[in-house]
């Protein structure tokens, strides 16, 4: 390595080397002279004895670099001299390139953090995920791969498997850390959490064990480093310090590890609570030990030399007198014969998690992947742009390449010339795309939704993106090096016997290289086009309710210590508050939100003539009066809910119900949905005595994509956990929120305004991934485009002036202007032909891969394909059209000088 | 006929060593180990001068000589050579190496002439 420096130092090295040697060969001469020798002759023996200065200098040379190093740097140099002289061209090239590697590296950096990267705790790849593949008989909230906390227990046992295990569930709390509440993110975590994942402290302790006993006996926390060091100013004396966590008292005994940051890339927690405390995190929840409760992920660390396959076949035989032993246990909920299958076929997943468990990774990671597949295929069309220039470049060579070659150099020489060449460019412009690639990652970053939970996302360059950027700019210099430099050392014989005419170009090559980069970049615009049509679709589709002037936000009183009556009163007081004139056009309130991601699910049972029960989980959302009104939501029959459907504070049994019409047509068909009875739940005990009093139309409830079978029950009810209001304004968002945190401060002053946003905003955020999806394949396909026609223009361009003699003739014979164009461009249109045949298939195939990304369109979709490739098409025939109307404008007596 | 030479030529790899012992004396400047070189050469060994610059060069890359540019005797600047400390270990070394590799050679050859 030391030697490589050795190069920029060269020009001292050689001058001391030359003083050495002349100092060397007048002492000797002196002596020779001295004892009496000619000076002619004493400077002929004194260089005789060491064999000849050149030869001596030359071996010196080698020690200082090894040969083929010290040969490449002067390709190197001499590369970077042509390109000196030829900035046009070096600059098309460095662009092309940097382009092409910048979007990799950015997409490859997300894919990284996002899919790829382990945990930054002890030996990563030894963690799996254990997860409940079957029908666990609980009910749960959370976002995937639940289980309960017993479970978890029990999994600690299996030590012939696992070294440890533990489980965690994400809670947003309101924090006080003396004063206002704020919302944070907090991790729910059993005892062995640390120790499993080998996390130390960096301030007082971890939790251990000794904090996850029983039920509400530690009120303790540790603090995760950045919410220390940005939010309490990294105090030293924070140990001991109470904060206090939905209005309980918890005491700082930690802050954890700097570099660890949970094991969910997507949601960084603030603080880390055990398990025990579980009621505290989250209100009203006291089913920590529930065994029908699933709301945790479990992770597991194999034991040494354990692989993943043993310990998921060692496990099944305990899971199974597991799931006979619940059966037989008090409080198994009564379920049919068929889910008692369900539920006994149940097998215990074992997936390696050394990157944690993210929800994020989850929606992430395909449109990610794909957004990756398109990057390469841009770069291996900006490489292809590349080795067409070099081509081109390389006819207009070819006399410099000759000449060395009759010198005496040989073709592997030249060809690594050529490689040096190539490579030299490609490492520029990766630089280039490097310095780029981060101002990429920021705004890729941005795109995705904030939460209260902050992503661990990064937009610095690091390790490993460098070592990304630099693999891709090697790959990517020989990639659009190596047929040029194998044509280089071909074509010598073809310029030799057709003296004049230099090389042809590989012509032939070249039509090759546009006909598959016309292939790539069609792949790309009819990509594009799809996840355009699917964003487009969903939009104007639209939620199922009017969108404009509607803000959104949600009041979570249970967390500021309200139980479920004092909360209902809160939220209606509100609601009524809010009713004032001036504040909004109209008010609705429902117990959860829309558009985020989440809902409430509970099987139905539905009395009619006869008793039946879904055959899925239904949505189920309560609302206030003049929820649906607000939302512009039409009732198609019967009636909306008013002031006598709540049933009163005291009263237990719910009184009517709304469904949408997909749930009529789905289970009421052809019958009189009025006056039919439900009820929640699908066992043998459930009781359908709910009433269903009206039928509304369909609107989505977890995201744009869905409206599904929705039930609705009314709100007020004395057991409401919070709810989310929705006020269609007259005025800015801006002005309405004052007016809204006045309402709600005359209603209680410490309760904080959550998710204030307007519902397009919602809307927008809810459809991350296929804005995401949209504007970057947009981007890349439109890039795409212009490389390919950059490409093709090129080559039409020479095969356009290399025929104009031909054309001339062809003139003089007495053939139209519009012959000769049509005989240029119909070059043009067999490689745009070909290359739509090449890609038409590769759409068909890579097709079943982007599907269930897509929405509203099926990756086949004849008009989608069609108008992207009469697009492509229209735009290849104009970049060709330029260079063929110049050929065929020619003066016939001109192009017949031409040479 | 063949005439064998009275020197014989210089075996691999002894000539770096020759230097470091050379350099351990005193600093040198190229052309003052070269007579020293050719000292030695005269009476037993043949050493091709041609090949003592790339050694130099060679020894002080791997840190084993230091070079400097002072006055030598003839009042003219020369680039001086000398050991540096691990140069010192490394001739122990070597020293050390040719004791045992000459000890087993000539052990085998007190065996051979047993026989």
């Amino acid at each position: 390595m030391k030697k490589w420096l050795n190069w920029f130092r060269l020009a001292r090295l050689e001058n001391d080397l030359d003083r050495e040697l002349s100092y060397h060969v007048e002492r000797r001469v002196q002596d020779l002279v001295d004892a009496g020798a000619s000076a002619a002759e004493a400077r002929r023996q004194a260089t005789l004895e060491l064999g000849g200065l050149t030869q001596v200098r030359e071996e010196v040379r080698d020690v200082w670099l090894t040969r083929w190093l010290r040969d490449f740097f002067y390709d190197l140099r001499f590369s970077a001299r042509t390109f000196r002289r030829n900035p046009a061209f070096t600059t098309t090239v460095v662009l092309s390139l940097a382009l092409g590697i910048g979007a990799a590296t950015a997409i490859y950096s997300l894919v990284d953090q996002v899919v790829l990267h382990a945990l930054p705790v002890r030996d990563p790849q030894r963690l799996v995920l254990v997860d409940w593949n079957g029908d666990q008989v609980a009910s749960g909230f959370g976002s995937w791969n639940l289980m309960s906390y017993p479970i978890c227990r029990d999994l600690q046992q299996q030590g012939r498997f696992f070294e440890g295990v533990f489980c965690r569930a994400e809670a947003r709390i309101n924090l006080s850390v003396g004063g206002e509440q704020v919302p944070a993110a907090a991790e729910i975590v059993s005892g062995s959490y640390f120790a499993v994942l080998g996390v130390g402290p960096a301030l007082g302790r971890v939790l251990g064990e000794e904090d996850d006993r029983a039920p509400g006996s530690s009120p303790v926390v540790v603090l995760s480093y950045d919410f220390w060091k940005t939010q309490l100013g990294g105090s030293a004396d924070v140990l001991g310090r109470k904060l206090l966590i939905n209005q309980h008292p918890m005491t700082v005994v930690g802050v954890a590890a700097p570099e660890f940051r949970g094991i969910d890339v997507g949601a960084v927690p603030s603080l880390w609570i055990p398990a025990s405390m579980s009621a505290a995190a989250i209100p009203r929840f006291e089913e920590q030990l529930d065994r029908r409760k699933r709301w945790m992920q479990v992770l597991a660390r194999l034991q040494p030399g354990v692989s993943l396959i043993e310990a998921r076949t060692g496990l099944q035989p305990w899971f199974k007198a597991m799931l006979q032993e619940d059966l037989r246990r008090a409080g198994f909920p009564a379920i049919t014969a068929e889910r008692r299958q369900r539920f006994l076929a149940s097998t215990l997943e074992l997936t390696p998690a050394p990157q944690g468990h993210s929800s994020l990774r989850r929606r992430m990671a395909q449109p990610l992947w794909v957004l990756f597949a398109a990057t390469g295929v841009l770069l291996a069309l900006a490489c292809l742009n590349v080795a067409g220039l070099f081509l081109a470049r390389g006819a207009a060579r070819g006399r410099e390449i000759v000449t060395r070659l009759a010198l005496g150099a040989s073709r592997g020489r030249i060809g690594r010339q050529l490689i040096a060449d190539s490579v030299l460019l490609a490492v520029a412009g990766g630089a280039l795309g490097v310095a780029a690639a981060p101002l990429a990652v920021r705004a890729l970053i941005a795109f995705l939704p904030g939460d209260v939970a902050p992503n661990a996302l990064q937009s610095t360059v690091d390790s490993r993106m460098l070592a990304f950027a630099l693999l891709a700019s090697v790959a990517a210099g020989l990639m659009s090096g190596v047929v040029p430099a194998i044509r280089a050392g071909r074509g010598v014989l073809s310029v030799l016997s057709q003296r004049g005419a230099g090389f042809s170009g590989g012509v032939r090559l070249r039509k090759a290289i546009v006909t598959l980069q016309i292939a790539f970049s069609l792949i790309l615009v009819i990509a594009a086009a799809l996840f355009v049509r699917t964003l487009t679709g969903l939009l104007a589709r639209g939620p199922g309710f009017e969108t404009t002037r509607l803000i959104s936000f949600t009041l979570d009183p249970v967390r500021n210590g309200y139980n479920p009556m004092e909360t209902s009163r809160l939220i209606r007081r509100v609601y009524e508050e809010l009713q004032a004139p001036g504040i909004a056009e109209s008010t609705g309130v429902t117990r959860f939100a829309l558009l985020t991601g989440g809902s409430w699910n509970d099987p139905f049972t539905i009395q009619t003539n006869e008793r039946t029960t879904t055959d899925h989980d239904i949505n189920v959302n309560a609302i206030s009066p003049g929820f649906l009104a607000t939302l512009g939501v039409r009732v198609v029959a019967g009636r909306d809910f008013d002031a006598h459907d709540s049933r009163p504070p005291g009263q237990s049994g719910r009184r009517s119900a709304l469904v949408n019409e997909a749930f009529v047509q789905h289970y009421l068909r052809g019958r009189n949905p009025l006056g039919v009875r439900i009820g929640e739940g699908s066992g043998p005990d459930a009781v359908a005595d709910v009433e269903v009093v009206g039928v509304v139309t369909n609107f989505s409830y977890r995201g744009m994509r869905e409206k599904a079978e929705m039930v609705l029950f009314p709100m007020f009810e004395g057991d409401d956990g919070g709810g989310t209001f929705y006020l269609r304004v007259r005025q800015t968002p801006e002005a309405a929120y004052s007016s809204i945190r006045a309402a709600v401060r005359k209603a209680d002053p410490a309760l904080p305004i959550l998710s204030f946003r307007t519902v397009d905003e919602q809307v927008a955020r809810s459809l991350t991934n296929e804005r995401l999806l949209a504007a970057l394949s947009t981007a890349f396909g439109g890039l795409a485009l212009l490389l390919s026609l950059v490409g093709l223009y090129g080559v039409m361009s020479f095969v356009a002036s290399q025929r104009t003699p031909e054309i001339g003739i062809r003139l003089a014979l007495g053939a139209t202007r519009s012959d000769a164009l049509w005989l240029v461009l119909r070059d043009a249109l067999l490689m745009i032909g070909a290359g739509a045949v090449i890609a038409l298939p590769v759409v068909e195939a890579l097709g079943r891969l982007v599907e269930s990304l897509l929405f509203g369109v099926t990756p086949a979709d004849p008009a989608t394909i069609a108008m992207a490739t009469l697009a492509m098409v229209l735009a290849a025939v104009c970049a060709s059209y330029i260079p063929a109307r110049r050929a065929a404008m020619a003066n016939p007596v001109d192009a017949l000088r031409f040479d | 006929m063949f005439v064998p030479s009275p020197r014989f030529p210089i075996p691999q790899g002894t000539l770096d060593m020759l230097i470091l012992q050379i350099l351990s004396l005193e600093p040198a400047h190229g052309y003052g180990i070269a007579q020293r070189l050719e000292q030695i050469s005269r009476s037993v060994v043949q050493i091709n001068q041609g090949s003592l610059y790339p050694a130099l060069h060679r020894l002080e890359q791997r840190g084993w000589l230091a070079a400097e540019w002072k006055q030598s005797e003839t009042g003219r600047e020369a680039k001086f050579y000398s050991l540096t400390s691990s140069g010192r270990e490394q001739l122990a070394a070597e020293k050390d190496s040719w004791r045992r590799l000459a000890g087993a050679v000539q052990l085998i050859f007190d065996e051979g002439s047993q026989a």
